[in-house]
Parts: C-alpha cells; sequence; structure tokens
C-alpha cells in the first residue's frame, strides 16, 4: 500500500491525528510514532531565542505535553530571532513563558502547555523535571545547563543540549548511561566575563533556528524511539564560515573522570557549585557570588558591555549602568562587579532579574 | 610544516576578528604555543597552566578529540584539520 494511502487510513483510524499526515507519511514516525509524540512529556529550560524555536517546532509537530519555565520578560531585540513573540507581547508585558503559551494555543489547541515563571535553580529543577520523558535546554548559561545535566542523570531522563553565538552552534544529546554528558565534554564552565554571550557579541537568528531545530529533530527521534537515528556526536557549525562538524565524543565518558556521570556527584545539584543570589536589605539590590576561585577580565568585560553602556573600572571593580526592560517600562540596573566575579546589581529586589542581567552581560 | 588553525567566534576578539592563523609544529602542543605567541591573551584562555588545556576547551583533530588520541602530544602533519571547540552558552 502506498504511504499516502496508508496515512489516509491512519487518519480514518483516529481524525485528531489528520493535521500530521505530511509527519506521519515518514515512515520512522507513522500513525504509532505519532501517538508517541502525543503521550510525550517534555519539560522546556528557557524560552528565549531557542526555547521560542523549540516550542514552536514540537507544539506544531504535537507533542503533547510541554512545561516552559523562564523566568524573562519581552524586550523588543528578542524579536529579531525568538521567534513566537511579536510586538502585541510587548505591549501587553507577558513574561515569556506565558506569550509562549498564548501562541502555541493558537497553532495547536491539542498540546497541553504549562507555562511556568521562575528562576531554575537547584532548590526546585527535580520537581519540574520528574515526571518527564525528555529535558531540553533553552538557556542561556552553562550554571543552568549544568544542573539539567545534573538532574537529567539523577533522574535518568536524557536531555539535549544546545547553544549557540553569532553563527556558530553546538548542540549534543545526552543519553545517561549511554553517552557521554554535557560534564563529560567541558568539566567546567569559562570563569564569568571571559566568554562573550548573546548580549555583548550578537546571535543571529539563522544560527539560533538551525541548533533548536536541530535540537526537536533529536528529539522527535527519542520521543518516537527512533534511538538507532539519535545523534552520538558533538555537532558544531558555524553557518558564516560555512562549515559542520560532526565531532567524535563516542570515548569521552571513558577517558573523562567525570563528576557528574561517573561518580554521581551532582556539584550543581546540590548547590556546591554555580552562584547564589542574595537580596541586599534595604537597598533595592542582589548580590551575585560566585564559588571561590574566579577571577574576572574587566577589560574584555567593558568591550563586551559597550552595546549596553559605558563600564569604567579599575582594578578592583567594574562599574557599569544598564538600561532594562519593556520600551514603555525601561528601567536602569547599576552593575558593580569585583574581581572575583561578584557582583552587585542595583534597582531590583528580585533574585531571578539581577541572575538575569548577570548572564546576559557577564556571563556563567 | 604549516597547519591552519580556525579561531571560532568566540575567541576572535582576542585576534582582531582573525578568523584563521597559521602555524607551525609537529604536535598540537607546537601549534597551539604558537598561536598563544601571536595573539596575547590566547595562553589565559587556552590554558589553566602550562601543558594543561581549560576544561572549557576542546581541541579536535580530523574531528577526534586529542584526549583520545596522544593528548597535547599528538602529532600533526599536513592537511589535517585542527579545530579549537569552546564551550559557548548563548541560547
Amino acid at each position: 500500500m502506498a504511504l499516502s494511502d496508508q496515512a489516509q487510513l491512519l487518519e480514518k483510524a483516529d481524525p485528531a491525528l489528520a493535521r500530521y499526515n505530511r509527519q506521519m507519511l515518514w515512515e520512522p514516525i507513522g500513525i504509532e510514532g505519532q501517538k508517541k509524540l502525543r503521550n510525550a512529556r517534555v519539560l522546556m529550560v528557557g524560552c528565549g531565542a531557542l526555547g521560542t524555536v523549540l516550542a514552536n517546532t514540537l507544539g506544531r509537530a504535537g507533542v503533547g505535553h510541554l512545561t516552559i519555565i523562564d523566568r524573562d520578560f519581552i524586550e523588543i531585540n528578542n524579536l529579531q530571532r525568538q521567534v513566537l513573540f511579536d510586538q502585541q507581547d510587548i505591549a501587553d508585558q507577558l513574561p515569556k513563558s506565558v506569550a509562549a503559551r498564548r501562541k502555541l494555543a493558537a497553532i495547536n489547541s491539542d498540546v497541553q502547555v504549562e507555562a511556568v515563571v521562575a528562576d531554575v535553580n537547584h532548590t526546585n529543577i527535580e520537581q519540574y523535571a520528574a515526571d518527564k520523558d525528555l529535558l531540553l535546554d533553552g538557556t542561556d548559561n552553562f550554571e543552568t545547563r549544568f544542573l539539567i545535566n545534573d538532574v537529567s542523570i539523577k533522574l535518568n531522563i536524557p536531555w539535549i543540549y544546545g547553544a549557540c553565538i553569532s553563527a556558530m552552534g553546538l548542540g549534543m544529546v545526552i543519553r545517561p548511561g549511554i553517552t557521554p554528558c554535557l560534564r563529560c565534554i567541558f568539566e567546567t564552565a569559562p570563569p564569568p566575563g571571559m566568554n562573550p554571550t548573546c548580549d555583548t557579541a550578537g546571535v543571529l537568528g539563522p544560527t539560533v533556528n538551525v541548533v533548536a531545530s536541530w535540537q526537536a529533530m533529536e528529539a522527535m527521534k527519542l520521543l518516537t524511539g527512533n534511538i538507532a537515528a539519535v545523534s552520538k556526536s558533538l555537532f558544531s557549525f558555524d553557518l558564516w564560515d560555512n562549515r559542520y562538524q560532526q565531532l567524535n565524543v563516542s570515548r569521552a565518558r571513558e577517558i573523562a573522570d567525570c563528576p557528574a556521570c561517573k561518580h554521581r556527584n551532582f556539584e550543581y545539584l546540590t548547590g556546591k557549585f554555580g552562584s547564589s543570589a542574595t537580596s541586599l536589605c534595604g537597598r533595592n539590590a542582589i548580590q551575585i557570588t560566585q564559588p571561590a576561585g574566579y577571577r574576572v577580565d574587566f577589560p574584555q568585560i567593558a568591550a563586551g558591555l559597550r552595546a549596553a553602556g559605558e563600564a569604567t573600572f579599575n582594578k578592583f571593580m567594574l562599574k557599569c549602568t544598564i538600561a532594562e526592560g519593556p520600551a514603555d517600562n525601561r528601567k536602569n540596573f547599576e552593575l558593580t562587579l569585583f574581581a572575583d566575579g561578584r557582583a552587585i546589581i542595583k534597582g531590583t529586589n528580585e533574585a531571578a532579574v539581577a541572575k538575569a542581567i548577570y548572564a546576559k552581560y557577564v556571563g556563567s | 610544516m604549516a597547519i591552519k588553525i580556525r579561531i571560532p567566534t568566540p575567541m576572535r576578539q582576542l585576534t582582531g576578528g582573525v578568523d584563521m592563523a597559521e602555524v607551525q609544529g609537529a604536535t598540537v602542543a607546537a601549534l597551539l604555543g604558537q598561536l598563544c605567541d601571536k595573539f596575547s591573551g590566547m595562553d589565559k584562555r587556552l590554558f589553566k597552566q602550562p601543558g594543561e588545556l581549560n576544561r572549557f576547551i576542546n581541541i579536535y583533530v580530523n574531528d577526534e578529540d586529542i584526549r583520545f588520541l596522544s593528548n597535547l602530544e599528538t602529532p600533526v602533519k599536513d592537511g589535517d584539520d585542527v579545530s579549537i571547540v569552546p564551550a559557548i552558552a548563548g541560547g
């Protein structure tokens, strides 16, 4: 029987699946795969550039239950690449996860979307991940990625790493106990300020789309049980330089003395590693501290901050005023950064806001 | 022998925007040593201490992680593709 005839029969058997006809025609998915997608529960951590492409793609593909967590609101400079958002969302002052749920409801009402406005951290990630089939990375910082990595291994749930900057992207599928984990590949994060971020060096929409589309495809393979087709490499590309690589990481698990997947020492999930945020009473400010041993490079950070505001520094500290927020409600935050990576962010009492500013402009 | 190393975008601030560097050497260590001599700040980005790469930097020769080969002593020859892959966080 021709595939098209088969798909028509499938639709008659289950009319709710008719909208996925073109997807079910792809034999490795078919009706059984589509049903698996419908029953799948996926946690998406972060709903910015990567996260919106992931939510858009997987929502349209019929993944039955998406939990989307994000701590941020939408800004006009997000619209260049964050495909689920528009100017009305900014006018409505919607948090990202809520705006994403609204869009997905209009695109595919079959999909249940749970929108969570929260900062994902070591105290809450386990509760969000516990009943999921897959964890997806839509974050913008290493700390949360290492947290996802820890919880994935602890709960034995696969996750898909994706990251990008300018025209460069990376991606990797992590299957606990089977593949290397992220810390087998990158055991530590660069110290704050060493690596540029999308907010200091820029990022192009097509880069985001390629990384997140690759993640979404791997997610569909995993969720439909097409395990043999799942990538076993570290996917690396630079769209500007037309360079694409599948880097061999197959032996990383045996070679790396990985604290997470080899020793099951979950340093981020237990809160041993990672930054901590403390409200400075009465000062409308949050202090962010880093683990001992961090050193930051002020000239490099000041150069990266040029687009956000003029930074001044001496050998002890760097100061910069950064304007953030919706156009009609823009607020100034004063960033004071010390040589050990500690920062005081003045202008908010909310840890999530301060951590977002730190991740954007200093990096973590 | 001369080998071309592509500088990944997040590290081009150290090279003044230069995207490709030609360096000489018979091992990865020799190539990276020359790269550090050419560009100020590169040593700090690549190495935790002399002879030890930072754990947020991976080096691949022809798409193979040098940790699976002979690490920094991995030999290189004309035509080899040497890639620096830094951990990146954007998204």
